[in-house]
Order: C-alpha cells, then structure tokens, then sequence
C-alpha cells in the first residue's frame, strides 16, 4: 500500500524534509547536506536511468558541478521496480559520473512530492527550496522555442536576485504507477 | 459509391451476421458450461499484477502478446527462434492463472474451444465494422496501424521501451543490412525523444532500401522537426516527396516547418509546397495563450479538463488529468491567477488519469471526480469523494465503483430522475484481441455506495467506446444515451424511464459508420430538440486533403452533427452546414465563443503517432453555416488536442478555450495552453442552477433563454467530451441589452419562468424559489 502524503507541500522558500539515503555505488549515506557543504546551494534531481527524458539531460548532469561549482550535485532514484543491476549498467554505459542515491521504495520521492523524472529541486543552504520543475520547457536547445528554466533559476539564485518563476511544471516518465507493477509486456 | 464497393459490402453484411451468429452461439454455449462448472469470468475489480485472473482474460492477453510479438519481430527466418521463445514466456505469463490442483481447471481442455471461438468472432465483429467505417481501400492500412497503437501502448506506459530499443540494436549489429528494423529502430528512438540518434538510423534506412527511402524520410524530418531543426527537416521531408511525390504526410510535415521558419526554404522545389486553403475565414475574436501568466500551466501530458467549482466559492476551478503523473487541481484565486493546489486536495495521487468528471453525487455542494485511464490499454476506475475542505478522498472500493477497465470518458447523470446523480463509465476494448469490458451505469444508491445496473438495463454494447453524451433528445424528461463507438456505428440508447434502454440507433438513422471519438448533445438550430455532434477522427491522409482542398476527402467523415427530426429520427446535416472538413477530432466543444448567439466549435485534433500533429481548429457559427477561423484567430499549431474546455473562468464574459495537448509517447510532450480572447466579444449572461428536488448541480437541466426575440437552449452536462463542462451556462447576446426570458426545466420535471433578466452578468437560480439574484463578476480580467 503506497504512504500517502497529503495537504504538506513544502512552499517555494520553506526548508524540504531531511533524508538520508545509500549511494548507488555504495560509497555509504548521504543527505542534503552532504551535498550543500561549502556550497551556496545544491540541486537534487528525481532520476531513473530507464527514463528517456533524463538521458537527455546526462551530459548536463555530468556537468553540472563543473558549470556551477558553488553548487552541490545529486540524484535520487526513485522509480519503483527498477533494479540496481539496470542503474548501474546505465552508469556504466552512458557514462554518468554524477552521484546517485537509492530511494528504494520511493519514499523521499513522495516525502518531496516528486512523481516524475527528471524533477528538479534548486536548495538553499539551509534546506531551503529556491526553485522546484523542470530544466526546460522539453525543447531541444536548438529550437527558437526552447526556453530553459532551471538555468535562469540557479542564475538568479547565484547573483542573490529573485528567481522570476520559482515553479515550473514537470515533464517526464512516471515515478510511481500501478503500471510498473503488471507483468512484463514485452 | 460505385458498384464495386456495393459489391464488397454485401459478402461483408453476410460475414458479420454470420460471426454475430456464430458469437450468440458460442457465448451462449460457453456461459452454459461454465455455469454448470461455476467458472465464470471475473470481473475485474483490481488491477491485474498477478496476470489474467481466468481463461478468457489469459487467452485475449495471449492472443495480444502474439500480436506484439510479431509486430515488434524482425521480418527475418532468423527471428523465429526467439519469436517462438517469446511466445512460450507469454503463454506462460497469460496462464499463471491455472492452478492445476483445482479440479475445475482440469476442464480448460473442455472450454478453450469456446473461449477462443468467443475471442475469434468478437475479433471479427470488430474488424468488419471497422471496414464500414474505413473504406476498404485503407482497410489493410488502418488495421495496421491498429496493431501498432495496440502493441505499443502497453510497452510504452510500463516503460519498457528500452529493452525493445536494446532489442532492435542487439539485431542491427547482426543484421546490419536489415533497413526495415532500422527504420523501426529510428521510428522508436524518435518516440523516447532520441532525436538525433533517430535521425541516423531513418537516414540509413533511407539509403539503404529505396523502397522505405520516402517514408524513413518523413520520420527522419518529423524527429528534426521535434528537435526544433526546422530547415533540415524541411529538407529531409522534401527529399522524401522526390522519392515519392503521393507521399501526403511529407508535404505536410514540410509546410508545418515552413511554417516555424516563416516560409519554404529557397532551395524546396516548388511542386512540394503545400497551401492551407482552410482556417483562413475572418475570425470575430482573436486569441492569446495566458497559460504561464494566469499559473495554469503546470501540468504536462495533460488529458482531460474538467471546470467546475470545488470549493463552492463561486469562482471556476480546473482540474487536469495527466497521462504521466497525478491529477493537477488548481484554484482560482480570483485575482485572475489560479494556484496549484493538487498536493494540498489529495488528487495529486490520481496518477496516469485520461478521462475524468466532476459531479455532486452526494448533493453535499462540493462536486467530486470520477477518473478512468488508459482506454487503449487498462487502468482502474476511480472516485475521488470531495470532502468539503479543500481535500478529495479516494472512496473508489467503499462506493463499489472499483474496476480495471480500458476507459477514455465518464459522466455523470441523474437517469432516473431520482435526484441523485448516477456515473456512466464509457470502455474500450484494450487491445486487439481484448474482450469488450461493458460500459457501466452505476446507480448511486443514496448511501455513499453505487450499483453497476448497465447489463440488468440493456447496455450492451458489442463494440469499444471511446466517447458518449447523456440528453434527453425526446423531451420526455430522461436523459437517453449516444455511445460514440471508436469504429462504426454509434448507438442511441433510449431511456424508457423505468431503469432499461432501448437501442434506437437503426430507427433513429443514426445507423452510419464512422471513426469516432467523442460525441456532445446540445441544440446547435436553436429548436428545443437536443441535437447531437460526433467528433469524428478521420485517417491522417484525409485530412490532410481537407487542409489541401477545404473539401471532404472520398470516404472521408468530417465532424458530423445529426439534427433532431423531432420525431425520433435525425439526419446528418454536416454538409448544410458547411462542416466539409475532415480532421482528426480527439476532442470537441460546442460553445458560444463569440457571444453572437449560436454555437460555435472548438475542435482538439491529432492522432497517437508522432507525426501526427494537427491544429486545434476553431468552426465559428454565423447561425447559418460554420466557418473555420483558426488561423486567424490567432491559434498556432498546436500538435495533439485531448481535453477541450471553453469556460468563463474570469467572470467578464469572455470564454477562455483551455486545451489539453501532447501524445502518448515519452518524446511528445507538452503543457497546456490556455486561450483568451483578447477582449469580450459581445453581451452574454451567465446562468447558475442549483436543484432542490432534482440533483444539486442540475445535471440534465435544459434552459430556455430569449433575448431580442429569439430563443437560445442549453442543457447541463455531466462530462464526457475528455473532460467536463462548467456548470454555469453561458448565452451569447451580441448587442443586445435584455433578456426577455429564462424558462428552466428541471430535472425533477418542474419548470420555472423567469422575466426581464440583466446581461453581462452571472444569476443564480435555486430550484423552486421562483427567483432570480444576481452575482455579478467576482474576478478581475486576467
């Protein structure tokens, strides 16, 4: 039975609950401040390697803390029935250098009020939540029409200017769904 | 016609009636058995994780998994083996069911006969009418792509793409010769939003068999076109039209990205240009999209719209369901902006819902939802109870509507006129070879709790649905049934007023095949007799002709609106009213968007594959004839339309058109747009009923209204259209300053007459107060 988590969405500017969770790669427990130490701020993604919207974003995530290094790094995957063997072999194939943390069963993923992949959370330093959707607007950076999202977010964020659009909606594969629970169709 | 096709048509009637024959029999046999063995099919109340509960669920999801296996095999001698594999892990999974050490199980040799005899002439019905509704020069093309949408849907959604994408790579290093699994490589890569890898495979694909060369082409140019490479896929589509100049799709997908670059590229021939000679008719209103700055555009892969006031403040609400996560609910704040308020109401944890409600079944003032999902495939039937406070419970198994079922509509509506409002769940079938879960009419039993009561009143319907519409089209005071059958024939089920239905589509002429999916009663002449619009969907090639030509294609079935005789017959009287244009309708509204006084049409268009994209077209209605306006009202192309709202969601008169866009695969997605007018068109009054002896949201309520002496009707409606309607009705009243009248007929059967009634403004009428007061706009213009 899924733990169900109502009426406490966390406000733009309100501390995010505390987690800890394992590395994938088991390099031991991590939470939000490990990730926020000397930094002026981190951004947590929801990941799943089986999610076609994240592979679209692994370069940027590899990048990520070359771009912004006052920031801290992280993913958490949450989606339900993916297995460690397949997390790991997307590592290893794609080549993801980032830090993944396991959240088996889902549950920072719903403490967080996060159901899709990728789902950004831009943190302050003391937990708090800056900015909280998508990186863009799912266009290819190429397009007339992309708009990114996230970028002018952290850009505000870093200059100590307000962020003009704090949430943005979320776009991509489902976290949690009785789907992922049928027998296998292929 | 021509005679050959009268000649095809009649060995086709002869095969129907014979598997409908056939089919009588054998569920006839096959119920006395397994009756006798006490082994009746399940109904299935939960979601299927241990597989197929009996031996028709197993043997339709065998016969569907060997569907999608052969569908997704390479077309070599060398994938045989592993074709077979996979068929023996299927059969094993579809049959997980049989326990052999119950003894009744031991009679499966007995039944399998009948059970697949039953699965066979359901099947065949299904095909056969579905020729009817084709043509059968695009038959072996349509079912084709019935295969495609029916395999891939399920793969899709459990995110198992990427196995079927490792899959077809593993044989490519193998079989690198092999063009046509390149080209279906390609095509799934395209879908995940691998575009650039996509685009490497098509063009290999392209070169490598010239017989695939135009139509990897025009995929390679639809991936370029969805990575926002708009020249290169003008390009690539123009190259695809020099392979073959019949290929429509290439010349089309090449004027949407001369479109995004402001006219054909120099170097694109000519004889591949495309003119749009539809959508240019001068528009009275021209639209805006204010989704980002009214906050209502949160919620991506959206389905279903729903309008309706939650928490009974007085401001429109909106509720959106979304395909790839949980239902988003956001409140008006009257200030012109809405908040997002799906984590605070609960229905946050609605996920994957497609169609959806909103009704007050337990006449509290608070409107709950119903949602259903997933009408190509399966998922559960929901009811999400409004508790009043801002929060929604989900009460799906303590109400007794719990079920997992293929379902792209529901409503609500008071068919018994017992002021209480009962759900219809309208169902598809969820695969090829699916057995046709039967639509459900749960009547609401007073206490919290409903009854399925749809078989026990007689609808029975032998084909999947995708949409219907509740209306009482003889004005005997119940409301009757139009199921928009997804393949042929619609159905009208009359409402005999003591709990059974009758099927009248023969008698009432509505017996004309289609492909269709959702359907709307209202009274589009203005006559007092309720009317009813089918949103057809027509075959990309079809309307991409209309686009070329205005003009309907041959076999071709534009948006098609049966006008009621009055004595219980309609006719289809599209072509009067100018409505030539074929398009790919997932959704409709008809509502008065100009505020001139008739109704107007708001079409949602698309289609499931990736290069189906299509504009959301707007059909204005100048009281004689529509006239497509959409490019000039300013509407962009928009893509896949799925919910379609039109509601007054500021107060000021104006209706805002809200539209639900995006496609099913994981590479295709987008926001909602949320479309105002750029000023209010004209006069209007906006009227709100609240019943007393009939259900408290007067669902069913007809309105009567004249205003410079002619007459204006509305009938309230509980949903269906991919979504729900607002509860207020909305009259138009160009110049005029007054309204004459206001006749209400209530669903309890009293009616009421009201005098000299204001414009530009909301009134409120309770049910058996004999009066009028006004609530005049609440909110400031966004």
């Amino acid at each position: 039975m899924m733990v169900k988590n109502m009426g406490e969405k966390q406000e733009i500017g309100n501390p995010l609950p505390a987690f800890s969770l394992p590395m994938l790669d088991g390099s031991g427990q991590r939470n939000p401040e490990s990730f926020l130490e000397n930094k002026r701020g981190a951004l947590i993604v929801f990941w799943s390697g089986v999610c076609s919207h994240c592979l679209r974003y692994d370069q940027y995530f590899n990048e990520f803390t070359t771009r912004y290094p006052d920031l801290g790094f992280s993913s958490i995957a949450s989606r339900l029935n993916e297995t460690r063997a397949e997390m790991t072999s997307s590592v290893r194939d794609r080549h993801l250098t980032f830090p993944i943390l396991l959240d088996e069963g889902g549950k920072v993923a719903r403490l967080w009020y996060s159901q899709q992949t990728p789902r950004c959370y831009l943190l302050g330093p003391q937990r708090e939540l800056l900015y909280r959707g998508a990186i863009d607007n799912f266009r290819m950076p190429i397009d007339p029409e992309y708009r990114a999202w996230l970028d002018p977010a952290i850009e505000s964020f870093l200059k100590g200017e307000p962020i003009a659009r704090p949430e943005t909606a979320s776009f991509g594969c489902a976290i949690e769904t009785a789907y992922y629970k049928l027998p296998g169709q292929l | 016609m021509s005679l050959l096709e009268d000649l095809i048509k009649f060995p086709v009637r002869l095969m129907q009636t014979g598997f409908a024959m056939a089919g009588t029999a054998l569920h006839s046999a096959q119920t006395a058995i397994e009756t006798v063995l006490d082994v009746r099919p399940a109904n299935v109340t939960a979601a299927p994780f241990d597989g197929p509960p009996d031996l028709d669920h197993a043997l339709s999801d065998l016969a569907n998994r060997a569907a999608r296996i052969v569908y997704f095999m390479p077309h070599d001698a060398e994938a045989l083996p592993d074709a077979f594999r996979n068929l023996f892990a299927a059969a094993r999974s579809s049959f997980r069911f049989a326990d052999l050490t119950d003894i009744r199980n031991l009679t499966l040799p007995l039944r399998l006969p009948f059970a697949l005899g039953t699965l066979l002439t359901d099947a065949g019905q299904r095909a056969l009418e579905g020729m009817d509704a084709i043509g059968s020069p695009r038959y072996l093309e349509f079912i084709a792509y019935a295969f495609q949408i029916f395999s891939e849907f399920p793969v899709y959604v459990t995110l198992e793409y990427r196995a079927l994408i490792e899959r077809q790579q593993q044989w490519l290093k193998e079989h690198p010769e092999d063009a046509a699994t390149r080209k279906d490589l390609g095509r799934a890569l395209s879908k995940v939003g691998r575009f650039a890898e996509a685009v490497e495979h098509l063009n290999r694909a392209a070169a490598d068999d010239l017989t695939l060369r135009s139509s990897a082409l025009h995929e390679a140019g639809v991936a370029l076109f969805f990575s926002g490479q708009y020249a290169e896929a003008a390009d690539s589509e123009s190259k695809a039209l020099a392979a073959n100049n019949e290929n429509a799709r290439a010349r089309y997908w090449l004027w949407l990205a001369a479109q995004k670059l402001g006219g054909y590229p120099a170097a694109i021939p000519a004889a591949h240009h495309m003119e749009m000679k539809t959508g240019h008719a001068k528009a009275t209103v021209v639209y805006e999209d204010i989704a980002e700055r009214v906050g209502l555009d949160k919620t991506s892969g959206g389905r279903s719209i729903v309008v309706f006031d939650y928490n009974n403040d007085g401001l429109l609400d909106v509720a959106i369901a979304c395909a790839h996560g949980g239902t988003s609910l956001y409140r008006n704040n009257g200030n012109g902006t809405f908040s997002d308020v799906s984590v605070e109401s609960g229905l946050y944890h609605g996920v994957n819902g497609f169609g959806m409600a909103a009704g007050d079944y337990n006449n509290s003032g608070y409107p709950s939802l119903c949602i259903v999902r997933m009408g190509f495939f399966g998922g559960m039937i929901e009811l999400w109870r409004n508790n009043g406070d801002g929060t929604f419970t989900d009460v799906s198994v303590e109400s007794g509507i719990s079920a997992w079922a293929p379902s792209f509509t529901c409503s609500w509506v008071d068919y018994d006129c017992d002021g209480k409002l009962d759900l219809f769940v309208c169902t598809n079938v969820g695969g090829v070879f699916d057995r046709k879960v039967q639509h459900k009419l749960y009547r609401n039993n007073g206490d919290g709790t409903f009854t399925d009561v749809a078989q026990q009143g007689g609808i029975i319907a032998p084909f999947g649905a995708i949409g219907h519409s509740w209306g009482d089209y003889d004005n005997d005071g119940y409301p009757d049934l139009f199921i928009s059958n997804a393949l042929g024939r619609p159905i009208l089920f009359h409402n005999n007023g003591d709990g059974s239905f009758t099927d009248v589509t023969a008698q009432a002429g509505l017996d004309v095949p289609a492909l269709a999916f959702n359907a709307q009663w209202c009274d589009i002449d203005n006559d007092g007799w309720l009317d009813v619009i089918q949103y057809t969907w027509s075959v990309h090639e079809d309307t991409i002709h209309s686009m070329r030509t205005g003009e309907t294609p041959r076999f071709g079935h534009p948006t098609r609106v049966f006008r009621n005789n009055r004595d219980g017959t309609f006719s289809v009287i599209s072509p009067e009213l100018g409505l030539t244009e074929c398009w790919g309708s997932m959704s409709g509204n008809a509502a008065d968007i100009n505020n001139d006084g008739y109704l107007d049409i708001v079409l949602g268009n698309g289609g499931p594959l990736m290069d189906r994209n299509e504009p959301m077209v707007i059909l204005e209605n100048d009281g004689t004839r529509f006239r497509n306006v959409t490019f000039s009202a300013g509407l962009p192309i928009m893509g896949k339309g799925h919910g379609i709202n039109c509601a007054d969601l500021f107060g000021d008169g104006r209706l805002i058109i809200l539209c639900s866009t995006g496609g099913a695969y994981p590479g295709d997605l987008l926001t909602t747009s949320v479309f105002s007018p750029n000023r209010r068109p004209g006069n209007y009054l906006a009227v709100l009923l609240t019943g007393t002896k009939s259900n408290r949201g007067a669902v069913g309520a007809r309105l009567k209204l004249v205003a410079g002496g002619r007459e204006q009707h509305r009938v309230i409606n509980g949903g269906s259209n991919f979504g729900c309607l607002p509860p207020q009705q909305h009259f138009g009243l160009g110049a005029l300053e007054h309204v004459e009248s206001l006749e209400v007929w209530w669903p309890s059967g009293a009616r009421e007459h009201f005098t000299d009634l204001p414009v530009n403004t909301r009134v409120r009428i309770t049910e058996g107060e004999g009066i009028w007061t006004t609530d005049p706009a609440l909110t400031s213009p966004a």
